[in-house]
């Protein structure tokens, strides 16, 4: 196993060289660097074992009946450099449950950043992925109410970082804020498909989105699209089809679209979230998707009780060269049709850190098994869910 | 003076509440002693200012431009200068008090608004003086930067160019 100790290798000679920077320069300037971290400790099980509950389709497997520290425990360390007023180097390292099972850290986040003026940023290395509204701070617990994002909605995305740059702009508009960015890079992930391994890398992803805050309002539009690089590990059943119809469902050189919208009501003790989003496929294999959650939260003195809903509803795509019994079967493990209630509290009981414990009821149809690993024919597409987390940052 | 409605207000909701949260009659005039004097303390040392280095060229900013310039979002005074937002971490009171007026937000929801931008590598938090006489050295260098004070406590080289009670 050389690929672990060479990414921890990367982690220790990128700090090197920060500090090795930051030493150069001398204490004289306007310079300064910090160390940083977040992390969780998080504990949950299901009600279920005839499918197994993931946070996201990075995981390998998922929940069961007994308690599990994998789904939701993280740990992060960072290390920023700012050269004021106009550069910034960062560089994060995670280590959480990983598609091949294991916790070797990996970097999240690497890159330099300049910010020529209070409008204007620009970023260019190793990013996290806005795809949608909160997606680049998914693994950050402390800086959200629930104890995982809900899942109906970001449990989709494999994606969190690519290689490449974004730049953004703020304007002052109408008494408020208007926001734009763009980003593009190219992945480097994995998403664990039964025992093999689905190579995203080397895929593209494009996107940007518009956000207008004013007030306790913000609303925001996002778009971002992918073409894969790779196909599922899937060769042989491809090659058992007509090439007509292996063709409709290869992902190779196709795009998947992401469209969002975010709205976002965050006054004193009040916050609440909306989002929706539309999935667009040009190919056969994942289907279109509608998804979206609210949650409402309400602080009173050190708590935050919160309640939501979310749910997720796709559709299979009509293929030209259908082949019954066949297709539509490889096309079912791609559905999603389910929704889900939490109720739950955050408690920050010191100052950066916070318990949180919330309880997830999923009540979906038997064929929703997209977001599940290792389904069996006994799975009705329902469950509970219970989480404990503990949080903190440093 | 806003303050002292919102310190009102905090008393009598506290005051309402307090019946309902004990069942022993005979510990309510203690334990609403104690939520009055928690709720007094809150407010005991009045509205928070923010202010200038008195040759910074500004003289007003308006409550947005205050809550953009300390939460991030766009840190550009009204003269096209960047603005450079110093906090005091090291006066609890001071700190909780000045984000609890300006948003109505707990040092934790603060603390947990910074963990999600810092670790998603967007804008810093504010520069952290260790002391009041520390952010007003700061302040009398960076023309740019802004602090915060007790109202009635500046000294002569800053201008107020907010109050929190208003």
């Amino acid at each position: 196993m050389t690929q672990p100790s060479g990414r921890q290798l990367h982690v220790v000679e990128g700090l090197m060289l920060l500090l090795l920077a930051s030493a150069m320069v001398g204490p004289a300037s306007a310079m300064d660097f910090s160390l940083s971290g977040f992390g969780t400790l998080g504990a949950a099980r299901s009600t279920d074992e005839s499918a197994q509950f993931v946070r996201d389709l990075s995981h390998p497997d998922g929940l069961t009946e007994q308690w599990s520290l994998n789904t939701d425990s993280v740990l992060g360390l960072q290390a920023d450099l700012n050269i004021r007023p106009e550069w910034s180097a960062t560089l994060q390292a995670v280590s959480h449950y990983r598609p091949d099972g294991g916790f070797e850290p990996e970097i999240t986040w690497a890159f330099l950043g300049f910010d020529p003026n209070p409008s204007w940023s620009l970023r260019a290395g190793r990013l996290g992925i806005e795809f949608y509204m909160l997606a680049d701070s998914r693994l950050v617990g402390y800086s959200y109410l629930t104890v995982r994002p809900p899942v109906d909605y970001y449990g989709t995305l494999p994606f969190s970082y690519v290689d490449g740059m974004d730049i953004s702009a703020t304007w002052p508009f109408a008494g408020g804020l208007l926001r734009g960015k763009l980003y593009g890079g190219l992945s480097r992930e994995q998403s664990p498909w039964d025992q093999l391994q689905f190579d995203m890398s080397e895929s593209l992803l494009l996107g940007g989105y518009l956000d207008y805050q004013k007030g306790p309002w913000q609303v925001r539009l996002g778009q971002t699209s992918v073409r894969f690089a790779n196909d599922l590990p899937l060769e042989d059943f491809y090659a058992a089809l007509p090439e007509a119809t292996a063709d409709e469902l290869r992902v190779k050189d196709h795009w998947s679209h992401f469209s969002s919208l975010g709205i976002v009501y965050d006054a004193g003790p009040l916050q609440t979230q909306l989002m929706l989003s539309k999935t667009f496929n040009e190919h056969g294999t994942f289907e279109d998707t509608w998804s979206g959650y609210l949650v409402l939260g309400y602080r009173v003195q050190d708590w935050t009780p919160f309640v939501g809903v979310s749910a997720a509803k796709s559709a299979p795509a009509d293929l030209q060269y259908a082949i019954p019994g066949y297709t539509d079967a490889y096309q079912s493990n791609f559905h999603t049709d389910q929704g889900t209630y939490f109720i739950g509290t955050r408690w920050d009981f010191r100052p950066g850190m916070a318990l949180k414990a919330q309880v997830d009821v999923i009540r979906g149809d038997p064929s929703s098994t997209f977001l599940y690993r290792w389904e069996n024919e006994e799975w009705d597409g329902s469950m509970t869910v219970f989480s404990l987390s503990w949080n903190f940052v440093f | 003076m806003g303050w002292i409605h919102d310190g009102l207000q905090s008393f009598l909701e506290l005051r309402l509440l307090a019946p309902a949260m004990c069942t022993d009659g005979s510990f309510r005039p203690l334990i609403a002693t104690l939520l009055l004097l928690v709720a007094l303390q809150a407010y005991a040392d009045g509205p928070v200012v923010v202010v200038m280095s008195a040759a910074s060229g500004v003289d007003r900013l308006t409550r947005e431009e205050v809550v953009n310039i300390f939460l991030g979002r766009f840190r550009q005074l009204p003269n096209g200068q960047s603005a450079l937002p110093v906090d005091q971490p090291r006066d609890p009171g001071l700190f909780s008090d000045f984000y609890g007026q300006l948003v109505d937000k707990t040092p934790a929801e603060i603390r947990s608004y910074w963990s999600r931008l810092r670790f998603s590598g967007k804008t810093a938090p504010p520069e952290q003086a260790p002391s009041e006489q520390e952010m007003l050295q700061f302040l009398a260098s960076n023309p740019g930067s802004l602090g915060y004070l007790r109202a009635g406590q500046q000294p002569a080289q800053v201008k107020v160019v907010f109050n929190l009670g208003d």
